[in-house]
């Protein structure tokens, strides 16, 4: 435990050491959420049709999709750029030559970067309430939190599977690549799955994040029980179960791989 | 009674240069021959002793302390330290190492040296107050004054003392030092050679590489001497004037007449 503590105190004096990058993630999340905003006002009505099952209109679906996001984006990408950083630094090998587990190491990769999702979550809510008024008196919080919990298990395994290139490939993840491209096109991020044709439809249905955004969706704003969302929960916990060992064991073959061929120091 | 507490075993090991695009285009894929940075090295290091590997660039002194560090892993052999195997029991062996490697960019740039310093001692399980008391004494010999500057305002000597700070902060059994007195003014390399001496007298083990000669003679009476990845002379000044002909002489001598045959 604590190395854990050791690990996430190190980054946090890192990443408080960078003083405007936090005030600018801040913008970054205002200026998204004004361009959604304003596609709402444009294209809002178009897309309503789509939105019934959730009771709710466009710029509610992508605001809560973009900041539910925030933990899949930093479960998919953070872990292999948090190991390439390492790489690039120097110190992966100063961390591997202590008596430290990987399995620790990824673990407080973990958490650092879910504390820093969460902030930005906190962001995006906040500022949906208080400036765009939008209405989250619904939420069922225990199957929020059990859609959140497999959300980013699953998607943390394929973070680490992807970071697993990383130690190997240094540069050029297909992992990250193909999650990246197919998330944003299929995933119902940007916009309800139902808007689309019905085979890229019948492709979406092979990927966790569209269970996962539409599980959110229906917790927060409908209020569903952890029994309602019982499909889409069991598609996540399989894809958890089958995903969590499959990524550990990826990421100490990479690390075996890595010390054969004496790269830990390339980049 | 003597215990060997480093044993190598016949190790290998091979660097492959990656298939260039130009070959992968002629759908050539047969790989180029490997470098071979050590080829079958055995030898054993007892408790308490000093061991100077010496050789000119590209002899594999650095790969051959990174295989004992279990930081890469040997093609073929067996590398035993203090009776564990490096590649099955790398956790336990890695408590008992301490490595000062010769790369400059191992610390978090981003940090102050302390918080750099405090951060790796606690990964070997030190607590505050044990951090504490040994930062303090290491501050002191290596004459450390500015502890909470950033790292990357530290000249490069000042950087090597904190990387040989690092390998000594959890009081490590072995010691791995590779080239420890490059960047280091005069007054710090007699300050680290005394101490070499000391934590040998203490029971430390220390495995030193280097290409400087007199640095080697100043530190121990135990050379390895390595060439192109192979041993070509393990022991004392005599034993390897011995072994190859020549009476009394100096260790450049020798070194230069072993290095010179492969």
């Amino acid at each position: 435990m604590s190395k854990i503590i050791s690990l996430l105190k190190k980054d946090f004096l890192i990443e408080t050491s960078y003083k405007l990058a936090f005030l600018f993630n801040i913008f970054g999340v205002i200026s998204s959420l004004l361009i959604y905003f304003f596609i709402d006002k444009l294209f809002g009505q178009r897309i309503s049709p789509h939105l019934e099952e959730f009771g709710i209109n466009y710029f509610s679906y992508v605001l809560l999709s973009m900041a539910f996001f925030s933990y899949i984006g930093v479960g998919i990408g953070s872990f292999s750029s948090r190991i390439r950083a390492e790489q690039i630094q120097g110190t992966l090998e100063s961390l591997l030559v202590t008596p430290t587990k990987i399995s620790i190491i990824l673990l407080s990769m973990g958490l650092w970067n879910l504390i820093f999702a969460t902030i930005d979550v906190f962001i995006y809510i906040s500022l949906g309430v208080i400036l765009f008024n939008i209405n989250f008196t619904n939420v069922n919080l225990i199957s929020t939190l059990a859609v959140l919990i497999l959300t980013i298990i699953s998607f943390s395994s394929l973070g680490i599977l992807s970071a697993s290139f990383i130690m190997i490939f240094k540069r050029g993840n297909p992992v990250a690549w193909i999650i990246n491209t197919l998330e944003g096109l299929l995933g119902g991020v940007y916009f309800p799955v139902k808007v689309m044709p019905a085979f890229l439809q019948f492709l979406a249905r092979f990927l966790p994040i569209t269970y996962a955004i539409r599980a959110m969706q229906l917790a927060v704003y409908k209020g569903h029980t952890v029994f309602e969302l019982k499909n889409e929960l069991l598609f996540l916990f399989l894809f958890s179960c089958l995903l969590l060992p499959l990524s550990f064991t990826s990421f100490s073959y990479a690390l075996k791989k890595a010390r054969l061929q004496g790269s830990l120091l390339q980049y | 009674m003597n215990t060997t507490i480093i044993e190598t075993k016949e190790i290998t090991k091979l660097f492959w240069s990656p298939l260039s695009l130009s070959k992968i285009s002629r759908l050539d894929l047969k790989r180029t021959k490997p470098v071979k940075a050590l080829d079958q090295i055995s030898f054993k290091c007892d408790k308490g002793s000093t061991l100077v590997v010496l050789g000119p660039n590209g002899a594999g002194k650095t790969t051959l302390l990174k295989i004992i560090s279990t930081l890469v892993l040997a093609d073929k052999g067996e590398v035993k330290i203090a009776g564990y195997k490096v590649g099955k029991d790398d956790e336990k062996i890695k408590s008992k190492i301490g490595l000062a490697s010769g790369e400059e960019r191992s610390f978090y740039w981003r940090l102050t040296g302390r918080q750099n310093l405090e951060f790796f001692a606690s990964l070997y399980g030190m607590d505050k107050n044990e951090i504490k008391s040994r930062l303090e004494i290491l501050f002191k010999l290596f004459k450390i004054d500015y502890q909470e500057k950033r790292f990357d305002t530290y000249s490069t000597g000042m950087k090597r003392r904190f990387s040989l700070i690092r390998a000594l902060i959890h009081d490590p059994e072995i010691l791995l030092l590779d080239e420890p007195t490059k960047s280091l003014d005069y007054n710090c390399r007699q300050e680290l050679t005394k101490l070499i001496k000391e934590l040998t007298m203490k029971g430390k083990t220390v495995i030193l590489a280097t290409h400087d000669i007199q640095e080697a003679e100043n530190l121990s009476s135990l050379f390895m001497i390595l060439n192109k990845g192979r041993l070509c002379g393990f022991g004392s000044k005599e034993e390897l004037s011995k072994k190859i002909g020549l009476g009394a002489t100096n260790l450049a001598k020798v070194y230069l007449t072993l290095t010179e045959n492969v």
